[in-house]
């Protein structure tokens, strides 16, 4: 094996991501407990020419979004003209009726991006997901580049890369962007939060404030952090870490104690960048997810580069009539869940949970999608000193400034069981670096 | 870092005080521990009357096993370091990762030694981390505020165990002379009153343990 030498130091680098506290939070029976997020060190490998062909698919993905939730928010004109039925957005989890009109500063929506893909055996790419809420991954694979580095040097060496320690720099030209004055922010809810390393490390090495809810506050229409002086300091720029319906308990869920009372009003005003602006749960609804070719299609006159998943909404008749016709060969999902959460494969189910099912589906099938099952590619992992095949995603990363960049890079997950699909950290999966060849 | 809030002051100097109470303890631990060897009564009471900590133990035995590894009982060391981290994790990006990384280690060593036949040896591991952890302090942080809030909370906390200690006036003399004007720069409100009654009491040629940790724990509330 060519990278014998990155391979053989796994355990070493492991070592060190424990060391740096790379982990992520979960509860399991109302206890938080911090989990370390397995690393494997064999690199998913993307061709340069792959990755210039998801670049290209990938921006016209996010253009196509950010187009979408403008005019969802504004004129509707891609309901108006037929394409997608109202109910999909008025009935869609994520649309709030409160970012109605409300543009955010530069017209951008969704700076970063997080798309969930995979690879089939056919070679050919597929879009999973569209998280335009809260993505987040990025920084397992900045640090875990920088420690394979320092343990096989001449790997790198031999092998040219496209360099993703940039990430940090693009977040903050991105932050930097929508500033409108003022001091940066990152938002967290705490440290019992799952994602809490990264909301702690992006602030490192953006050098943004890492803050809580309870140290910003509104006056004026403007939002404000306390000095531990007493000096109010103006922010300009909130990269939010915590949901929607937590961002502002006055605007919001009533209920929130992490979010900041008024910041919707400072944002509504154009006084602050939130991002991603609230409001983005309508675009990466899983029942719209089967509308994004046909928006890339419409705002911007183009055939889509990268495709879907065959995906099936039961809430029209045919799709419907298909659904329970092959029910065992597709996999289905709940469009209000994340996280691997609400996904069964109708092939597992007994005969009892499928007909439960069914009459669940029926009688709400706004809230289910169905897909075709992608037999995506294994990547191999080593396992105990063996190199076994797992499946594995990638969700690739875009952010929006003054235009979108696809980082080249991305947080490759795989599943540690051999029998499993799913392969999101809170379930046992790992993570492996994405290496994009520079040539 | 340009601005610090109030949150982050109080994090950065619990973080100075319990790791110096880590610290500290530890080695008065290994200090006693060592006597104890030879010693046939149970002078770990006096040691727990001293740092004013609940006597919760059986014996010679249970003490050595649980002072330092018992998570379940609050002022074992243990414990202390559980603080120590729970101030550092939300600091990272004022503190930043390599600093943070020492003190993440120290809990991994700490939980190493409690399973170790020869913990004396691994607990050497912690202080270890602990000065590795200062000295990165000094080194990697620029900000002279946030070095001077870390360093007022582990020079006001030495102070504390010292007295609780008794140990002898120059050795106690040459920390309130330390701690001053770490406390004076740091930005922090502190309580004149009792400062300077700290360098007056200081110079008392009979020491006043009991009021010196009563003007200490007053510095800054």
């Amino acid at each position: 094996m060519k990278n014998q030498k990155l391979v053989q130091h796994t355990d070493r680098i492991n070592t060190l991501l424990a060391r740096y506290g790379v982990k992520f939070g979960i509860y399991k029976n109302n206890t938080f407990k911090e989990q370390l997020f397995p690393f494997d060190s064999i690199p998913r490998i993307i061709e340069h020419s792959e990755f210039e062909m998801l670049e290209k698919g990938l921006k016209q993905r996010v253009l196509a979004l950010n187009l979408f939730l403008k005019d969802i928010y504004t004129k509707k004109l891609i309901v108006k003209d037929g394409i997608i039925p109202e109910d999909f957005i008025y009935m869609s989890s994520g649309y709030m009726a409160e970012c109605e009109d409300v543009i955010p500063i530069n017209g951008i929506y969704s700076h970063i991006s997080g798309f969930d893909l995979v690879k089939g055996k056919d070679e050919e790419w597929y879009v999973l997901e569209d998280n335009l809420r809260v993505p987040s991954g990025a920084s397992y694979p900045m640090i875990a580049r920088d420690l394979c580095r320092k343990s096989s040097p001449e790997t790198f060496h031999r092998v040219k890369l496209m360099d993703n320690r940039n990430y940090a720099d693009l977040l903050r030209k991105t932050m930097d962007y929508v500033n409108t004055g003022g001091h940066t922010v990152i938002l967290t809810p705490g440290r019992y939060n799952a994602a809490y390393f990264e909301h702690s490390y992006l602030a490192e090495k953006t050098g943004a404030h890492l803050v809580t809810g309870a140290e910003l506050f509104v006056e004026n229409d403007t939002l404000y952090y306390i000095s531990s002086n007493g000096s109010k300091e103006k922010i300009g720029a909130v990269y939010r870490r915590i949901s929607d319906e937590y961002l502002d308990p006055m605007n919001f869920n009533p209920e929130s104690l992490i979010g900041i009372p008024h910041i919707f009003d400072v944002f509504r005003k154009g006084n602050v960048a939130i991002i991603n602006a609230p409001g983005n749960g309508v675009a990466d609804d899983k029942g719209i997810y089967y509308f994004v070719p046909k928006m890339i299609k419409y705002y911007l006159g183009e055939e889509p580069v990268l495709k879907n998943a065959p995906t099936y909404l039961p809430f029209y008749d045919k799709d419907m009539m298909y659904v329970l016709e092959n029910f065992d060969k597709l996999v289905l999902k709940d469009v209000a869940e994340a996280g691997g959460y609400g996904v069964v494969f109708g092939n597992t189910m007994s005969k009892q949970q499928k007909t439960d099912f069914i009459k669940l589906l029926t009688s709400e099938p706004r809230r289910f999608i169905a897909q075709e099952v992608i037999d995506f590619q294994d990547l191999d992992i080593l396992d105990e000193g063996e190199i076994v095949p797992r499946k594995a995603d990638l969700r690739a990363f875009v952010l929006m400034a003054d235009e979108p960049y696809v980082w080249a890079s991305g947080l490759t997950r795989f599943s540690r069981n051999p029998d499993s699909f799913i392969v999101n950290s809170s379930q046992g999966g790992g993570f492996k670096d994405t290496w994009v060849l520079s040539q | 870092m340009g601005i610090i809030s109030v949150e982050q002051v109080d994090h950065l100097f619990w973080l100075g005080r319990y790791t110096e109470r880590v610290y500290t303890t530890l080695k008065v631990y290994s200090e006693s521990f060592d006597r104890m060897i030879d010693e046939s009564e149970d002078s770990y009471q006096g040691y727990c009357d001293s740092l004013d900590i609940p006597n919760i133990y059986e014996s010679k035995e249970d003490f050595l096993k649980r002072y330092p590894f018992d998570n379940t009982v609050p002022d074992s060391i243990i414990s202390n370091l559980s603080r120590a981290y729970d101030n550092a994790i939300v600091l990272r990006e004022t503190i930043g990762s390599e600093a943070l990384s020492y003190i993440q280690m120290s809990i991994y060593a700490m939980n190493n030694a409690s399973l170790s036949d020869a913990p004396l040896i691994d607990l050497q591991q912690i202080m270890d981390d602990l000065l590795a952890f200062w000295g990165l302090v000094d080194d990697q942080i620029d900000s002279k505020k946030i070095r001077n809030i870390i360093k007022a909370g582990k020079r006001i906390e030495r102070i504390d165990l010292y007295a609780r200690l008794e140990v002898d006036k120059k050795r106690l003399e040459r920390e309130v002379q330390r701690m001053i004007p770490r406390v004076l720069r740091s930005g922090m409100k502190y309580d004149e009153v009792s400062l300077s009654k700290i360098s007056s009491l200081i110079n008392d040629t009979n020491l006043d343990y009991e009021k010196i940790i009563l003007n200490v724990e007053k510095i800054v509330m």
